[in-house]
């Protein structure tokens, strides 16, 4: 099994594809980070009074969103580039079961996914050091970048789910992005529309939504000290869950796509 | 190794996709210590076939074995069989040398095997050269640097003439004799029964998804007997007279001329000067490998 898992990753620093979704992620962050005052304004009554507030946080926090969204295409690209250069037979033939290539695959993915919010966060910070935003506390920092790391790892690994079930690149990379991009968001707010409060509370456990609220969340608590507020404001929810429970829920969507790879992937022919 | 050691055994082989049979019943064996050529025209289900055996396909009925037990129960399955198949890609953009290096931590191999394939196939120049620009011969020899990394006992290649050049393909026999000759397995497909006749020691040959031939190439010379081909003024005549002195396998060609089996030209002249007929023609019919190779798999031959 290491051997597989050190396969992927050599596989992935031999091509260029995880240092082109890389730029973009770094530039997004430097961009968000800079101007991020502008964008967590609606934030500074709650701080009337008390100076600067670490506003970088809430900056962050959706420059690790905005991350989450190259993390899924990381994985998707990743795992349906296989299929589609049908590299997939050389793959297969030289592992023991297919379960074992999707398992070193994703953790490739993964890894990669949480490198990219890595990269996020000091060049996050960095932008912040420029642009004097209030600099979060260390404790603070540590825990919006630990939920970061984890939920763009998870969104590679179900981007890497979604590549192997699909298998066709483009069509795969047109499926997610336009869920993740357009169709998550209209969802939500048909959810938010429904006078059934069950079905509007709905929206927060989505994906897209469960991701973001989990960043928002824990970013929240450390600038207001409720993320309920913040996680509702950018995520676009109502009455989202706390930030462990939206890891798990994302979670659990990662775990149901790899499930459904595995079965997909288990007794497909490869021609 | 095992007594199976390296055995390749295909009992009932069947393949549909949709309605249509690609591989149908289809059983043979793959011994150690020999070249199997797998031969039949293009969409004969040669193809399909390897893949089942390597379990990239499912199959709809039998089943396939490798030292005794299906593919996927293989612990370390690159160390018992390499293939090079046909629709088996590169990523354009990686190197020679990196696809090796991602092939060998899979294999469980220590990266200096790489440098060994390489050398083996003869990459070692244009390893550090993405495969985008490899020619099709270059990449049927990384492919069998690949298959080469587990060191196995089974090699399985899928038209491995396509894309070499005379020379690669002279390289290829050898490397193949060779490999055999070390005990190996060696089940090698092809659509030309003069690409494989100088390597294989045993044939399989399909058509339509059926096995149509099986056994030695000397049998299946042998199981085709030489004719005589007459053309003379009276071929009736001449046919009766052959049946009466006990010379019964005879045919009436197209153009009009008698084939007559079981017998020599000599024979053949004495019965007709005996009979009274006036042969204006006698030919001793070769034996084309090719040809009769072309007979087996349109069905025109029932032997």
């Amino acid at each position: 099994m290491t051997g597989l898992v050190r396969a992927e990753f050599r596989k992935a620093f031999s091509t260029k594809l995880w240092w082109a979704l890389l730029v973009p992620v770094v530039v997004l962050s430097l961009l968000v980070n800079l101007f991020g005052g502008l964008f967590t304004a609606s934030l500074a009554d709650a701080h009337a009074g008390t100076g600067v507030p670490p506003i970088l946080l809430g900056s962050l926090a959706y420059s690790l969103s905005l991350t989450s969204v190259f993390a899924a295409l990381y994985g998707v690209v990743t795992a349906a580039a296989e299929f589609r250069h049908r590299t997939i037979t050389t793959a297969y033939l030289t592992a023991q079961g297919r379960g074992r290539v999707f398992t070193a695959k994703a953790v490739s993915t993964g890894a990669v996914g949480a490198l990219y919010a890595a990269a996020t966060v000091v060049v996050g910070v960095l932008a912040g050091l420029v642009a004097h935003s209030g600099l979060p506390g260390v404790g603070a920092l540590a825990a919006v970048t630990a939920v970061g790391l984890l939920v763009a790892a998870l969104w590679a690994v179900l981007g890497t789910a979604l590549g192997t079930v699909i298998s066709n690149q483009a069509t795969a990379l047109v499926v997610t992005l336009v869920y993740m991009l357009v169709a998550e968001t209209l969802l939500s707010l048909l959810l938010g529309r429904s006078d059934n409060p069950v079905a509007a509370g709905l929206a927060a456990y989505l994906p897209v939504n469960a991701g973001d609220v989990a960043v928002y969340d824990v970013a929240g608590r450390a600038l207001l000290g409720d993320g309920t507020q913040l996680a509702e404001l950018l995520a676009g929810v109502s009455r989202p869950p706390p930030w462990w429970g939206a890891l798990l829920v994302l979670a659990a969507w990662t775990a149901a796509a790899a499930a459904t790879a595995w079965l997909v992937g288990r007794r497909r022919d490869i021609t | 190794m095992t007594e199976d050691g390296g055995r390749v055994g295909v009992r009932g082989l069947t393949k549909r996709f949709g309605p249509v049979a690609a591989v149908s019943d289809l059983s043979f064996d793959a011994p150690p210590g020999a070249v199997t050529g797998f031969l039949g025209p293009n969409g004969s289900g040669k193809t399909t076939t390897l893949r089942m055996i390597l379990g990239l396909v499912a199959p709809t009925a039998g089943e396939a074995r490798i030292n005794g037990v299906p593919f996927a129960a293989l612990q370390r399955p690159a160390r018992v069989v390499g293939a090079v198949l046909e629709a088996q890609g590169f990523h354009p953009a990686r190197t020679g040398r990196r696809h090796l290096l991602a092939c060998a931590a899979a294999v469980g191999v220590p990266d200096a095997a790489v440098d060994v394939g390489l050398g083996a196939v003869g990459l070692i120049d244009a390893a550090d050269r993405a495969v985008g620009g490899y020619s099709l011969g270059m990449q049927q020899r990384l492919a069998l640097a690949v298959a080469m990394l587990g060191d196995p006992q089974v090699l399985i290649l899928d038209e491995p003439g396509n894309g070499l050049d005379p020379e690669g393909i002279a390289w290829m026999r050898s490397f193949l004799r060779g490999f055999a000759a070390r005990g190996g397995t060696v089940l090698v497909s092809s659509h030309l029964l003069g690409e494989i006749e100088q390597t294989a020691d045993h044939l399989v040959v399909v058509s339509r998804g059926r096995c149509v031939y099986q056994g030695g190439l000397d049998q299946l010379r042998a199981s085709r007997r030489a004719r005589v081909l007459v053309r003379c003024a009276d071929p009736g005549g001449l046919a009766r007279a052959l049946a009466t002195a006990g010379i019964v396998e005879i045919d009436t060609l197209p153009d009009g001329r008698l084939g007559v089996a079981d017998a020599d030209a000599v024979r053949v002249g004495d019965v007709a000067l005996a009979a009274g007929v006036a042969v204006h023609g006698l030919v001793e019919e070769t034996i084309d490998l090719e040809q009769l190779f072309f007979q087996l798999t349109t069905g025109a031959w029932r032997g």
